[in-house]
């Protein structure tokens, strides 16, 4: 890294601390958010490893409710961590499981 | 870079297919026109559309182009993110104040490779576009089609952690965007404001909004569209594939007691579409309309109706008068079989789709002083021969600013609504409004 | 005018033309696959077919995309002839027909000559047909992709025809629509002429008493209409006019038009007096012959043009007339003139006509009580046959039922289809707010008079018509459901029963119940058809669609133009429509002529006949083959002092259809765009072993 980029990035952490700074309600309500979702995910992913899922099922592993489930999962899909993996025996659900990049 | 003032001799206001079409359509007789549309991107409702009556084509395939002919067009200069602040009326026609919303992206820069987007940590209800049936980034690019595409960021969300200014490969976040003002000198004006939806939770009969698996039609569009929240028709209580889906028609029209006494126009064609797609997406499911009067009036409609029932869709003549849900979050209706000595029945789906109506985009009276009409949509005083003027000489309007229509309609007002303001403009002017050979 | 041959050129100049088919830079080619939002992806995996087009000589990239129409879609396009020197481009996607314009303008944006740019077919050709067949579908998707890159190979840049164009368009039908039109082309600074057949402009609205949503009188609004077009001095009009010959394409059009005269000088002043002479008497069109009229008429007074005419098809040249004529005001031995025209764009806007019931059908032509809407808005128009009263056999109607859908949704084996075997299985759409608006109107002056209102959906779709309904209904209208089914019945009631008709309902909204309704009249909202313009189809080569009404392009795409390029529907001539979405249909149409005809000049395909001169023989096979007027012909040349003849191409009115090419004996003819070497290369490369595909997943 260069004297300059170090300068650089001095900077723009300051500017970061700086806007944190200004706005500290909103900021305090986003990283509660960014709290919660992240280990929704990691408990979604710990289950989900051990093989794919439907929502219900994951609904019942995990103690979460369904529909908040699917919005987990609908966001792991279209970020690539999640694919459908197929149908369930009654083709009432589909199937989750993890991308092999988040395996 | 946009300058901060801007000369056209029209101001778009509107950027869904009705604004793009009549962008398009006085470009091409080489008019200079400029294009306001509030939102991030162009598009309007129809790019959420999944296909679209009474071509089944699919919507992307029509609106795309479009937009991507609208933004690229050396006669139209698009100003997305914008919002008209006044008008002022002068000698040459209007003198219109926008301001440019901060993206706290630069916008000139940006390559809509969505780097920022992956690596930002926190996700939000997409509200704007998926009815926060999934989520977007803090900062996101629109959607895949959106134009232009270009990231924005939810400022009010941030916990400014920098990520995104390290992916970005342009260098172009900026947090220390402000508002910026424009002036836009304009000869004629044309609203093309649109429409929204009914509120699919006015109604407290039908569940007011709290039953999950009661949802309203555009929702349903987004299911059924390749890029919707979850690539598939699911319910969203709990991801079940429906095996059993309801449409209540006039859901939100023709009805007193929520203030919308006129019918939207489009619901029944609209609703019969769906029916058709989920027959093609779960050939298993079966499908009911329930409805009043199925209004299939347009070129083709009739067929497509009558296709529809051949299908094996059916349709039940009937009042909905009341919607609760099972321990199962499974919808049941209760509704008056008109066809069936009024008896009342009460039938068990998995999914109830509300077939809402339209109301006025947006309210033109404040800034434009146009006079709207009872129903709250632009009024137009001699409907019948100048469809598209106004109450305000110079300023004319499209699509579903003027009421209720579907896209072709809109797409033929957008056609009309130029002719007009092209020869008010010729009029008023003595220069020609077609230019000369070159 | 196009580049023409000119025979004061030397003829060596000539000889040079001949094209150098072989493109100079090396292909580079680029491939995109679009998967059209799952309309060709959910069938053909286009991953797998751009794979499979990866190492093709001469391919330099290889994508597929969600839309390639899209922005990002066509970015990639752009990105990749601006960043990898692409030259040639093969998009696999959609229709041609949907978004040739589209990736010709992104192609063409990016520096590249548009017409190196070629479409395959994935979607109507592929993945829509065999949608049962995956695996073959992605089969022919590559196969077809080849032959498009072995097109594409052989591509060259090629430019328009530019050709003047006339800044003066034609106007077929003086209704509302035709009004329109020609108003709204004339304001924006183009030359109008507009042609009506009959002798007085206006069309059906002239025959309405008040017309939904505005409540206005129908003269009142045709009088605004009519004011605007005379007080347009570009506009010239021609009524008892039609057109019957053309020639020509976009730009320049002649047209040849017959003029019936209209026999009376405008300022004759013994009108009342002649039509009261003469003897003859018939059925009157105007009042749906609900009255007479002679062969010297006017239709109503304050018609415009003003004056009467002589009706030259029922006039027996008694000459009674002529008494009341002085110095020629009248002269029956009038004759029609024919003259032409040349414009740059026509617009038809011929109208409609109501349905006319089969006799007998539903009573109509059997009881006299039995009429049709359009003659029921004549008996409640002020200068109708009753003045505006609604009377029958000397007294006010004291109940009617009015029925929907006459002519109107039906269907085969239940309705008698008309000539052509084909039953109306169209809605009429103006017809149920059009019925309610007659109702109110009634109840307005007979509060007292029972309504009937046998309906089977009723369509008050537009805005302010459901207040129509809702007006009718608290005006106590009854309303009878039935369906198609149960078709109404119409018959007498017993001799000296109090109402002379009865109406026989299965009514859906008592359960099915039976209902006969006793009335004094019965009006059939009848729907509508197009006015017969069979002669204009022929002459124009535009189509009518299944439903007999004209044809338009695509209705979101090009909702108002035809398949012919300058020529565009306006109202009802294209389908059922009302005043206002009439006059907007019209002016869209104008829209469309104004960007055509604006800059004086258009462009055509370049796909026309070009002769390699070195080849021809002058053998004139080719002449004699051509279905086009002046596209080819032999023209003497000379080298070295000896002369011969050989073929020339007038490229505007070549069509490039290709029979000239497969005539040709000496291949010295190729369709620019589309030679036959380009045609030989693709079948070879359709035909051909293709690629072995390993490690891509399926
Ligand atoms: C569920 C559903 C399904 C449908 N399906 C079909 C179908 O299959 N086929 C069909 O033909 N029709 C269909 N329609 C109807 C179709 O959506 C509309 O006809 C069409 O989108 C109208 O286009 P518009 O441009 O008038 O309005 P909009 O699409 O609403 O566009 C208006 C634009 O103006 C912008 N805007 C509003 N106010 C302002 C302001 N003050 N300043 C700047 N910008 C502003 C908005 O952001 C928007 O981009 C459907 C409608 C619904 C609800
Ligand atoms: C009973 C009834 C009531 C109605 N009431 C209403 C109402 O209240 N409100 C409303 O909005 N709409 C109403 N309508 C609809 C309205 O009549 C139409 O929308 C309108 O007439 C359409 O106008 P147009 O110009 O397309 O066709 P037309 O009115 O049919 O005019 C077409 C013209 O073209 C001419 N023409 C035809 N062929 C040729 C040719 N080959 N060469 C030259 N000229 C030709 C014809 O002579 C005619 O003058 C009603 C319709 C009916 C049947
Ligand atoms: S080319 Fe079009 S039709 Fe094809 S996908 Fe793209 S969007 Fe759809
Ligand atoms: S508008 Fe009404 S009466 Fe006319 S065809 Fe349609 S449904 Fe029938």
């Amino acid at each position: 890294m260069t004297t300059q980029d170090r300068v650089e990035r001095k900077k723009r952490n300051e500017m970061l601390t700086n806007l944190r700074k200004q706005h500290p309600e909103r900021v305090k309500i986003s990283q509660a958010k960014l709290k919660e979702q992240r280990s929704i995910r990691k408990t979604l992913q710990q289950v989900l490893k051990t093989k794919p899922h439907t929502i219900p099922q994951l609904a019942e592993a995990t103690g979460l409710p369904a529909h908040q489930v699917l919005w987990y999962i609908s966001i792991m899909k279209k970020y690539g961590k999640v694919v459908e993996t197929g149908l369930d025996e009654d083709y009432e659900y589909y199937l989750y499981g993890l991308t092999r990049e988040t395996e | 870079m946009k300058s901060d003032k801007i000369h056209v001799d029209t101001l778009v206001v509107g950027g869904g297919i009705a604004g793009m079409q009549a962008s398009l359509d006085l470009a091409n007789q080489g008019h200079q026109v400029a294009l306001v549309e509030h939102s991030p991107s162009i598009g309007g409702m129809m790019i959420g559309l999944s296909k679209v009556f009474p071509t089944l084509d699919c919507c992307s395939c029509i609106t795309t182009p479009k937009m991507a002919a609208t933004a690229h067009h050396e006669n139209i200069q698009l100003l997305t993110y914008c919002e008209v602040q006044s008008v002022t009326r002068n000698d040459d026609g209007f003198s219109v104040q926008v301001i440019q919303k901060p993206r706290y992206v630069i916008e000139d820069n940006c390559t809509g490779c969505r780097s920022c987007e992956l690596v930002c940590p926190l996700d939000l209800p997409d509200v704007e576009n998926e009815f926060g049936r999934t989520a977007h980034r803090v900062i996101y690019v629109p959607f895949t089609t959106a134009v232009p595409q270009k990231a924005i960021i939810d400022i009010d969300s941030c916990i400014f952690c920098g990520k995104c200014i390290k992916a970005c490969p342009a260098d172009c976040i900026d947090f220390t965007q402000t508002p910026q003002t424009l002036r836009v000198e304009a000869r004629t004006i044309i609203l093309a404001t649109g429409f929204k939806v009914t509120p699919y939770d006015a109604k407290k009969e039908y569940g007011a909004g709290n039953l999950r698996n009661v949802i309203d039609a555009m929702m349903m569009e987004r299911l059924l569209a390749p890029t919707g929240p979850y690539g598939r028709v699911l319910r969203p209580s709990d991801g079940k594939l429906p095996d059993s889906i309801a449409y209540v028609q006039c859901a939100g029209s023709r009805d007193e007691t929520l203030g919308v006494p006129y019918c939207s126009r489009v619901c029944c064609m609209y609703a019969i579409k769906q029916a058709m797609l989920i027959s093609g997406a779960l050939p298993m499911a079966d499908v009911t309309i329930y409805y009043m009067d199925i209004r299939t009036f347009g070129k083709g409609y009739e067929q497509f109706y009558q296709n529809a029932k051949a299908m094996g869709i059916e349709f039940v003549k009937g009042k909905v008068g009341r919607i609760v849900e099972d321990e199962d979050q499974n919808p049941i209706v209760r509704v008056e079989l008109i066809d069936d000595n009024s008896r009342v029945a009460e039938n068990k789906h998995d999914l109830v789709v509300l077939s809402v109506g339209m109301l006025p985009g947006y309210d033109t009276q404040p800034i434009y002083d146009v006079a709207t009409a009872k129903d709250g949509f632009v009024q137009i005083p001699d409907s019948n021969v100048a469809p598209t003027v106004t109450t305000q000489e110079g300023i004319f309007a499209t699509g579903t600013a003027t009421g209720p229509m579907d896209i072709v309609d809109s797409i033929i007002t957008a056609g009309a609504v130029a002719a007009e303001a092209s020869a008010y403009m010729h009029l008023h002017s003595g220069s020609p409004a077609a230019p000369a050979a070159d | 005018m196009p580049e023409q041959s000119d025979k004061s050129n030397p003829p060596e100049k000539e000889l040079g033309l001949a094209p150098d088919p072989s493109p100079e830079e090396e292909p580079r080619i680029g491939v995109y696959v679009c998967n059209c939002g799952g309309n060709i992806g959910d069938v053909v995996n286009c991953k797998q077919v751009a794979e499979a087009l990866r190492n093709i000589p001469n391919v330099v990239t290889s994508h597929s995309n969600m839309f390639m129409c899209s922005d990002p879609g066509q970015k990639l396009i752009t990105d990749d002839i601006k960043e990898k020197g692409i030259n040639r481009v093969v998009i696999g996607a959609c229709s041609i027909f949907l978004h040739e314009q589209t990736f010709r303008q992104a192609v063409e944006r990016a520096g590249l000559n548009p017409y190196l740019y070629y479409h395959v077919g994935l979607r109507e050709q592929d993945s829509w047909v065999h949608y049962n067949h995956p695996e073959d579908a992605t089969e022919k998707a590559i196969r077809l992709m080849l032959a498009g890159v072995a097109k594409a190979r052989k591509m060259e840049p090629l430019e328009p025809v530019r050709l003047q164009a006339e800044k003066h368009a034609l106007v077929i039908g003086g209704g509302v629509a035709g009004l329109r039109t020609a108003l709204d082309i004339a304001r924006s600074g183009l030359k109008v002429t507009l042609v009506e057949k009959s002798h007085f402009l206006g069309g059906r609205v002239a025959q309405w008493e008040r017309v939904f949503p505005t409540g206005e009188t129908a003269r009142t609004l045709l009088q605004r209409l009519l004011e605007q077009v005379q007080a347009e001095p570009d506009i010239t009009i021609h009524t008892g006019a039609k057109v019957v010959k053309t020639k020509g394409y976009v730009g320049n059009f002649q047209i040849h038009i017959r003029q019936q005269p209209r026999g009376i000088k405008a300022d004759f002043d013994a009108v009342d007096q002649a039509i009261a002479a003469c003897p003859v008497e018939i059925p009157d069109e105007f009042n749906y012959g609900l009255k007479t009229r002679k062969a010297i008429y006017q239709p109503y007074s304050g018609c415009y043009p003003a004056g009467p005419v002589v009706d030259w098809e029922h006039c027996t040249h008694c000459e009674k007339c002529l008494e009341f004529s002085h110095n020629h005001d009248i002269n029956l031995d009038d004759t029609p003139i024919e003259f032409d025209i040349n414009v740059g764009a026509v617009a038809v806007a011929t109208g409609f006509r109501p349905y006319e019931p089969f006799p007998g059908e539903m009573g109509y032509g059997k009881f006299p009580e039995v009429i049709t809407l359009p003659q029921l808005e004549r008996l409640l128009a002020a200068d109708g046959p009753t003045g505006g009263k609604l009377e029958w056999n000397g007294r006010s109607v004291r109940s009617l039922a009015m029925i929907h859908c006459v002519g109107s949704r039906q269907v085969d084996d239940v309705h008698q289809p008309q000539p052509d075997g084909q039953v109306n299985n169209y809605c009429s759409r103006v017809c149920c707010t059009a019925t309610l608006n007659a109702a109110n109107i009634i109840h307005e002056r007979l509060p007292e008079t029972r309504i009937y209102d046998v309906y089977t959906d009723i369509r008050t779709y537009g805005r302010g018509h459901e207040d129509y309904y809702t007006l009718a209904s608290k005006n106590g209208v009854t309303f009878l459901r039935y369906f198609v089914e149960d078709i109404p019945e119409v018959y007498p009631a017993e001799k000296g029963s109090y109402y002379s008709m009865l109406v026989k309902v299965k009514d859906q909204l008592t359960w099915g119940e039976e209902i006969e309704l006793p009335v004094d009249l019965v009006v059939l909202a009848v729907g509508m058809m197009p006015n017969p313009v069979d002669d204009l189809i022929g002459l124009f080569n535009i189509t009518p669609g299944n439903d007999r009404f004209l044809l338009e392009v695509h209705p979101k795409l090009s909702p108002v133009e035809t398949s012919v390029v300058g020529i565009v529907l306006a109202g009802t001539a294209q389908g059922p429509m009302n005043i206002q979405e009439s006059c907007t249909a019209a002016a869209a149409a104008a829209s469309k002529v104004v960007v055509l005809l604006g800059r004086g000049q258009v462009e055509m395909e370049p796909y026309v006949a070009q002769i390699d001169i070195e080849r021809c023989q002058g053998n004139g096979d080719c002449v004699r083959v051509c279905p086009q007027e002046d596209a080819i012909k032999l023209e003497t040349f000379s080298k070295n002092g000896t002369s011969f003849q050989r073929a020339v191409v007038t490229p505007a009115n070549c069509n490039g259809c290709g029979v000239c090419v497969s005539t040709c004996s000496h291949r010295a003819i190729d369709v620019l765009g589309w030679r036959l070497d380009d045609y030989e290369a693709m079948v070879d490369a359709i035909t051909a072993e293709i690629p072995v595909l390993e490690g891509v997943p399926a």
